[in-house]
């Protein structure tokens, strides 16, 4: 049974302040969907005995199954609040009505794109933590995200009954854990400090942080027990919390309240004697059946079970007690109302983040203030797979105006550039629809603060667009989002039969859709290419490709494909010359490497050919100790004129050198792209150009002699300059017991992984190991450390840097002379490499 | 073998005389040159004892005019009737290897040359290939080896019979007449292509039920029901373009090589079916394009203007802009001082139109490619095409759905080429283009002056964002310059030159 209908939720979507866009985000397996599902319970939309056990959000069936979440899901709550609950609400508010437009995402690594998507659309947070295990990596990442998407985050401390069941803690030392994590989670806010977002650190005291049992599907905050406690103290509420946290002391005989433990046996800290204590003892009284002393504790509590709930034992007992005395969804639905941002409030210092246009413009007002009656600014976040095959939802926040049915939109894609007509499309929407978990409701209009999908623009949009009127030619678009992790892991994809082409390039247009991280691309050996996040999700990928987008057809999946980078070790031996084809043209060259560091400030894009040339000058001297004036001499970035190698000039007093700058630049944008040894990417290589003798006439040193000499001369520097390979190194985090350690050491060995740091977690027996893994190793290692561990470990992988292959290339027989023969095959080059002599030349 | 028939002396000398040519154009492939001199004399003498023994028909003709060509200006396996009509011939004999495409307005004679070749090997090959093959053989030569063909079947014949075991047959392409005459009549053309590219109908023309298949001189007919993907290929020659054409066009057969100067039977071909995986990244890539280069690499292939009228069509319909550049021989130098094209489109005849190789800075794509690149909705299926008549012939593909952005797979994402686009800028009146313009160049841009390639819409966008424009105009003293004398010698080093590069 339904509690609410489209119509009622249609009409609070107008009262911008009584909105609240909130995502669920958490390390994987600390219980998001689970807790989720206690809040959609609220709503009505699955019944209260199963929340906990349903996964509402996981609406696929491989989620399912693995038991994980994969895509993230939205779903639209309303709730109704009481006067009294309201009554110390500072805010603005329109009645008592709230919705809650909510998104669950997943949390393992391989789909932390998936929770760009939702941050992007929402304004608040709920951070769940589990009380064990504590503040993750994942948890750290997402938290880290959502700040820099200046999303306001609460806490909650999940997975409380292991506490009390499976670990039973000493309360003081429960106590402890609990603010621990809390801590630990506030470290990584603090230093995010935004004047604009003001204060992002969460405290107990303050009502920020809630303490839950997903699973349970109970949760408090100390509001809580402060409203329980603060009649009977005869002090108010706010006053009662503070006494509830902290080191804040109370002892029953003396009825006194301390600032430090008296020593006296009864006295104890607030939060364990008014909240910890009676929560075990209920929890207690239900797992032993002591049902002649739970009932007259329920009656006072004011917990009124039906007949045919009393009859229920242990566990279940338990359940059902604590969700009618402590229901999750009121504590945490409360919780998001009071100290989560309304759209109205939160697009106020969004804006900044959000609109790349000047933010004195009517759309960056439109959007600063939430106005209904502005001008449509909507942005897609992400698409979402239609029930009818090939179809997609387009998945996105509005910021400012109306969007309806049949409205004629303005489609900004992540190439438009103002004022031009690339990436442009004026579309109409077919439908607006908003999302309620499994199923769908359309609705006439969607205003300005929620969370919309629309039908009909799917064959324009690849994973995200700006929208607004038709009209509106000088919008800006939104400011693309950026993601935490990129893809590295790739395979080719082919079919088996090999007319069903058309097949697979459809097929693989619809996943590049679904997902806002994966790549389709082409390699230039015309194999189709899938790259993802990460194993998993590349598993998850193909499996969509092949079972839902292909029409059956059948593909054949290739080995992992891994990118290798070319660098230099040295300077260039010597000086290298190579002639133009007319030879009557020659360029020398030397390579060297770049300074530490400054290949990656340079993919960072603190340095680039487009900033400002006194910053750049400024970074170079001072950070990576350049001359001054060679800073200025930087003819180019490359490949893509953006990556992290360059071309600085030095020579002095040549004639018609700023003639033949646009084919150098062409060449050697060319040869970075493909490196001399195995057609990889070049990464952190600088070429000086030395000296430079042309031909009197403009026509016998045009471009057709210069480009293709300036490629054959980077090559011949870099071979010149001990040549060597780079290859990408995961950085492994596990979490495990103690006893399983020696399993993660021997498969990290067999793997070439090293461990960084290994530290146990306090007052834990797990263990946090932070290793390092070659990427190329890292295939299967899943299975192969829950075979070691027997299934206890289990480790979220990200990219973390490029690590030098220390062999030889050029020598033949050494490891990364094989790797160079093995790529080069792979891209049907000859196996052997282009001999020096082929691209220097004698004078 | 002796040097009268290998460059077909007779027969020549029998064409020449039977047509009444009096300016006879003599086209050798630089390899070939050697020989020229001692083919003229050869080839002058026998005329002349043809023209005595037949005396009696014509008491006052003319001397017969023998020339010879060298180097050509495109491909040597095309005749070069440019280069002939320089000469005012009126026919061409084309020595060595041929591409065989048909001429616009010359006659011409192949003299293919006659390479040796082991036949019993060569059959005891194909009987060999046959016993493990459970499909029929359709072999397929090298035109050099046309001449031991005959034999080669007779002698397959021979000893099947006493085997009598062979699982297949085998069936023989024919071998291609030696002459050709130009069909101005683009109709004949067609309907003779047609039949090859072997989608069409079959025409009136063709009184057998079945359907015809041509590619590069050689012909052959298949009964009607069957396709070329029932058969398996069997090639005899090099592995040279005519075998890359023929790998190309029935990629979807097994083929397998018989190199005759090696003996050996190779059924590796893992290198050519990467070609074809290739063109399909050029494509891709073409897609991608803004600016087309239309390389004009033959001026004989008949139909090549008609191609660079479609092609034109073809580029200007899909929103991009095309320059036509004449070039004979193209190598990455010569294209690399044209930079602003991100593509270019290679006209010419079906064997040397595949120029692949990384040295290029941009893709070279052969007009059935850019068919495929360029027509919304067309897709990459697997079939491809060489000639420029099955081209011409191919069904066109309707305008394509307009209904969907196109995707490229090269930046993984939906990319929208403008011009595709003017019904959404259609209301954009006039008036307000200039305003729109002085708006664009008004507004803040990042300080960029790098050349990202494929930005540009045209040649002049894309100079006007090089950081060297060319000589400054002196702003001052206007007056003309007075002459200087030029500069003399060569380009190595000019007389008043003395630095020693």
């Amino acid at each position: 049974m339904v509690k609410f209908t489209a119509d009622e939720l249609r009409a609070i979507m107008d009262l911008k302040h009584n909105i609240r866009n909130m995502s669920v985000i958490a390390h994987v397996d600390h219980g998001k969907s689970t807790l989720t599902d206690s809040l959609v319970a609220a709503a009505g939309i699955i019944a209260q005995e199963v929340a906990g056990d349903v996964r509402m959000t996981d609406t696929r069936q491989d989620e399912a199954e693995r038991g994980i979440t994969i895509k993230s899901t939205g779903i639209s709550l309303y709730y109704e609040m009481s006067d009294g609950d309201l009554k110390n609400f500072k805010g603005e508010r329109e009645g008592n009505k709230y919705l809650i437009n909510l998104i669950d995402s997943p949390g393992h690594v391989d789909f932390s794109s998936e929770v760009t998507a939702a941050l992007r659309i929402t304004d608040g947070a709920l951070v769940v933590v589990d009380c064990v295990e504590g503040v993750c990596v994942q948890t750290e990442t997402v938290l880290r995200q959502a700040l820099g998407e200046r999303i306001k985050p609460v806490l909650t401390v999940n997975k409380m009954d292991r506490c009390f069941l499976e670990l039973q803690l000493d309360p003081e030392e429960a106590y402890l854990t609990i603010q621990r994590v809390i801590e630990s989670a506030n470290v990584i806010m603090a230093t995010y400090e935004d004047p604009l977002l003001g204060d992002v650190q969460v405290y107990p005291e303050k009502g920020t942080v809630a303490f839950s049992a997903g699973l349970h599907g109970w949760a408090f905050t100390l509001t809580n027990f402060a409203k329980m406690y603060a009649s009977k103290f005869g002090v108010d509420e706010s006053k009662m919390m503070e006494r509830l946290w902290g080191e804040n002391f109370f002892d029953p005989i003396t009825k006194k309240w301390t600032t430090k433990n008296t020593g006296s046996a009864t006295c104890k800290r607030g939060f364990v004697q008014f909240c910890y204590d009676p929560i075990k003892q209920i929890i207690e009284l239900c797992m032993t059946d002591q049902k002649d002393k739970l009932w007259p504790m329920l009656q006072k509590l004011k917990v009124n079970l039906k007949s045919e709930e009393k009859e229920l034992t242990g566990k279940a007992l338990m359940k059902r007690v604590m969700q009618s005395w402590l229901p999750a969804s009121s504590a945490l639905l409360e919780m998001m109302i009071f100290h989560l941002p309304s759209p109205s409030k939160a697009q106020k210092y969004r804006v900044d983040n959000l609109y790349e246009g000047p933010l004195d413009d009517p759309y960056a007002s439109a959007i600063r203030n939430c106005d209904p009656e502005g001008p449509l600014m909507l942005y897609v976040s992400k698409m979402i797979p239609a029930s009818d095959k090939g179809r997609f939802y387009a998945f996105g926040r509005v910021f400012s105006g109306k969007v309806s049915t049949g409205t004629k939109v303005r489609i900004m894609g992540p190439n438009y550039i103002p004022g031009e007509k690339k990436d442009l499309y004026v579309k109409s929407v077919q439908r607006t629809v908003i999302w309620m978990g499994k199923k769908q409701e359309t609705v006439e209009d969607v205003p300005c603060g929620n969370t919309v999908a629309m039908v009909g623009l799917d064959q324009f949009i690849t994973k995200n667009a700006t929208l607004t009127n038709e009209k509106e030619i000088d919008a800006h678009p939104i400011r693309a989002m950026k993601f935490s992790v990129s893809p590295v892991v790739s395979v080719a994809v082919t079919c088996k039969v090999a007319s069903e082409i058309p097949k697979l390039v459809d097929g693989l247009k619809r996943l590049a859709k679904s997902d806002p991280m994966v790549v389709c691309t082409i390699s230039e050996t015309g194999e189709h290419i899938v790259a993802a996040a990460g194993e998993l999700h590349l598993e998850i990928c193909l499996k969509d490709l092949q079972d839902d987008f292909m029409n059956g057809a059948e593909i054949s999946i290739s080995d992992p494909i891994v990118s290798f980078r070319e660098t230099v070790l040295e300077k260039s031996s010597h000086i290298v010359m190579s002639k133009s084809p007319n030879r009557h043209n020659r360029l020398y060259m030397e390579a060297r490497p770049m300074e530490e560091g400054l290949a990656q400030a340079i993919d960072d894009g603190r340095i680039g050919l487009r900033d400002d040339p006194k910053n750049r000058t400024k970074i170079l001297s001072e950070e990576f100790s350049w001359d001054k004036d060679l800073t200025r001499k930087i003819w180019c970035f490359g490949p893509e004129t953006t990556g992290p190698n360059m071309v600085v000039d030095t020579c002095k007093g040549v004639q018609y050198l700023n003639e033949i700058k646009d084919s150098v630049v062409t060449g050697f944008q060319s040869a970075s792209k493909q490196g001399p040894m195995a057609g990889e990417s070049m990464r952190g290589v600088c070429f000086e150009i030395c000296d430079v003798v042309l031909h009197s006439d403009a026509i016998h040193r045009g471009g057709g002699q210069i480009t293709p000499t300036a490629r054959r001369v980077c090559y011949a520097a870099m071979l010149t300059a001990k040549p060597r390979l780079l290859e990408p190194v995961y950085l492994v985090e596990i979490q495990a017991p103690e006893h399983a350690l020696g399993g993660i050491y021997s498969v990290l060995n067999q793997r070439r992984g090293h461990v960084v740091e290994a530290i146990q977690r306090p007052n834990t027996p797990l263990y946090n190991v932070k290793a390092h893994l070659p990427v190329i190793e890292s295939f299967k290692f899943n299975e192969a450390l829950r075979a070691q561990t027997g299934g206890q470990a289990f480790p979220q992988l990200v990219f973390d840097h490029w690590d030098l292959v220390p062999s030889d290339p050029l020598e033949p027989g050494t490891p990364a002379a094989a790797r160079v023969i093995d790529i080069r095959r792979k891209k049907g080059l000859k196996e052997q490499i282009t001999p020096l002599t082929d691209f220097e030349d004698k004078l | 073998m002796d040097f009268e028939s290998n460059y077909d002396i007779a027969a020549t000398s029998d064409f020449i005389r039977t047509h009444n040519f009096t300016r006879v154009a003599l086209q050798f492939p630089d390899d070939l040159l050697k020989d020229s001199t001692r083919v003229v004399a050869v080839l002058r003498k026998r005329l002349q004892s043809l023209r005595e023994s037949d005396i009696t028909v014509s008491g006052e003709e003319t001397e017969i005019g023998l020339y010879v060509m060298a180097d050509t200006a495109y491909g040597s396996c095309c005749v070069d009737e440019v280069g002939a009509s320089h000469i005012n011939a009126d026919c061409v004999i084309h020595y060595g290897h041929t591409c065989f495409s048909p001429t616009t307005a010359l006659p011409a004679f192949f003299v293919f040359g006659k390479a040796s070749i082991g036949i019993a090997d060569c059959v005891e090959s194909m009987s060999q290939y046959a016993l493990t093959n459970s499909k029929p053989i359709m072999v397929l030569f090298g035109l050099e080896y046309a001449h031991s063909t005959q034999q080669i079947r007779k002698e397959l014949l021979e000893s099947s019979t006493c085997k009598s075991d062979l699982k297949s047959e085998v069936h023989f392409a024919d071998v291609p007449s030696p002459y050709m005459f130009p069909s101005k009549d683009m109709k004949k053309l067609s309907g003779i292509q047609e039949e090859a590219c072997g989608c069409g109908n079959n025409s009136s023309s063709d009184e057998a039920n079945g359907i015809i298949y041509n590619i590069g001189g050689l012909t052959w007919k298949l009964p009607e029901g069957q396709s070329m993907e029932d058969y398996s290929l069997f090639w005899i020659g090099q592995d040279n373009s005519a075998f890359a054409n023929v790998v190309l066009t029935f990629n979807a057969c097994e083929i397998v090589r018989y190199d005759a100067t090696k003996n050996q039977m190779v059924t590796d071909l893992s290198q050519q079916r990467r070609i074809l995986k290739r063109r399909y990244y050029l494509v891709e890539r073409a897609k991608d394009a803004n600016i087309v280069g239309i390389l004009v690499g033959t001026l004989g292939v008949a139909g090549y203007l008609h191609i660079i009228n479609q092609m034109m069509e073809l580029i200007t319909a899909a929103g991009k802009k095309a320059y036509t550049l004449v070039m004979g021989k193209p190598n990455p130098a010569k294209l690399a001082n044209f930079p602003e094209c991100d593509v270019f489109l290679y006209v010419s005849c079906a064997q040397t139109a595949l120029l692949d190789s990384k040295e290029y800075l941009a893709p070279v794509i052969t007009p059935f490619e850019a068919t495929i690149a360029f027509n919304r909705g067309s897709q990459w299926t697997g079939a491809y095409v060489m000639g420029f008549g099955d081209l011409i012939n191919l069904p066109q593909v309707q305008a394509g759905n307009q209904e969907e952005a196109r995707f490229s797979f090269i930046r993984g994402g939906y990319v929208e080429d403008f011009e595709n686009q003017a019904e959404n800028v259609e209301e954009e009146r006039e008036d307000l283009a200039l305003a729109n313009a002085t708006e664009k160049a008004l507004q803040l841009r990042d300080n960029c002056n790098t050349l990202i390639k494929g930005d540009a819409k045209s040649g002049a966008e894309f100079f006007a964002n090089r950081t060297y424009q060319g000589l400054n105009m002196p702003e001052e003293n206007t007056t003309p310059q007075p002459f200087v004398t030029g500069r003399k010698g060569r380009a190595a080093v000019y007389e008043d030159e003395n630095n020693k590069h």
